[in-house]
């Protein structure tokens, strides 16, 4: 009923995979870089995540392997730093690919509905009546 | 009634009894509410060998939930953790 009128924060991920043959020192500055930037620019790296080299479903650019760095962002609102962060990512070509998603909607409307209809009794499919 | 749901049961003299497996959401069953495109082995289970997202029409999916679950396939696609096609 009451809007929160205090400014949420949007929240977002990047992920983006290195080029395999950078050694971890260079991921991580790597890393380090486009986190200050990110920092830097008003908003916030809350968690990160490095799964290492991985293996590829599909070579990219001839490369059968990449390094997959996640990095989790909340941002108030009108704080928006992909653009410049995005246009690195894509000069850098150390970078095979990123995706930048935002999750703070979907999630948000996750929690609201996981708690509506907590489905734990009756298998699905059965209709239950009341 | 075979449980199918949407069709009325065959008409007179039924010629042959199907017995449908009542389709599930597997998401609604679970109360998934956000699928992730980094959670693989689960997106795995709906993209089967030919790397081609399962229709909603075999897995059963609800739309709402078939909609997010194609989203996080072709995130995950774009980042290589599954394959666009296979050979």
């Amino acid at each position: 009923m009451v809007n929160a009128v205090v400014s949420q924060n949007r929240s977002y991920e990047l992920v983006f995979i290195a080029d395999p043959r950078l050694t971890d020192e260079q991921v991580v500055g790597l890393t380090d870089d486009y986190k200050s930037m990110i920092n830097g620019a008003g908003a916030k790296v809350v968690r990160e995540e490095s799964w290492g080299k991985r293996k590829l479903a599909y070579p990219i650019s001839k490369l059968s392997e990449g390094q997959y760095v996640i990095l989790y962002v909340e941002a108030p609102e009108g704080v928006n730093p992909f653009p410049e962060v995005e246009q690195r990512l894509r000069q850098n070509e150390k970078i095979l690919r990123y995706l930048t998603v935002r999750t703070d909607l979907d999630l948000k409307r996750a929690a609201r509905k996981g708690k509506k209809k907590p489905r734990t009794g009756p298998l699905a499919g059965t209709e239950v009546r009341s | 009634m075979s449980g199918r749901g949407r069709k009325a049961p065959p008409p007179k003299g039924a010629r042959r009894t199907f017995f449908r497996r009542r389709k599930v959401c597997k998401f609604t069953a679970e109360g998934i509410e956000y699928i992730d495109y980094k959670d693989i082995n689960m997106l795995r289970q709906f993209v089967p060998e030919r790397a081609k997202i399962l229709p909603r029409r075999i897995s059963g999916n609800s739309a709402r939930h078939q909609r997010m679950l194609a989203q996080a396939i072709q995130r995950a696609r774009h980042l290589a953790l599954l394959p666009y096609v296979t050979d």
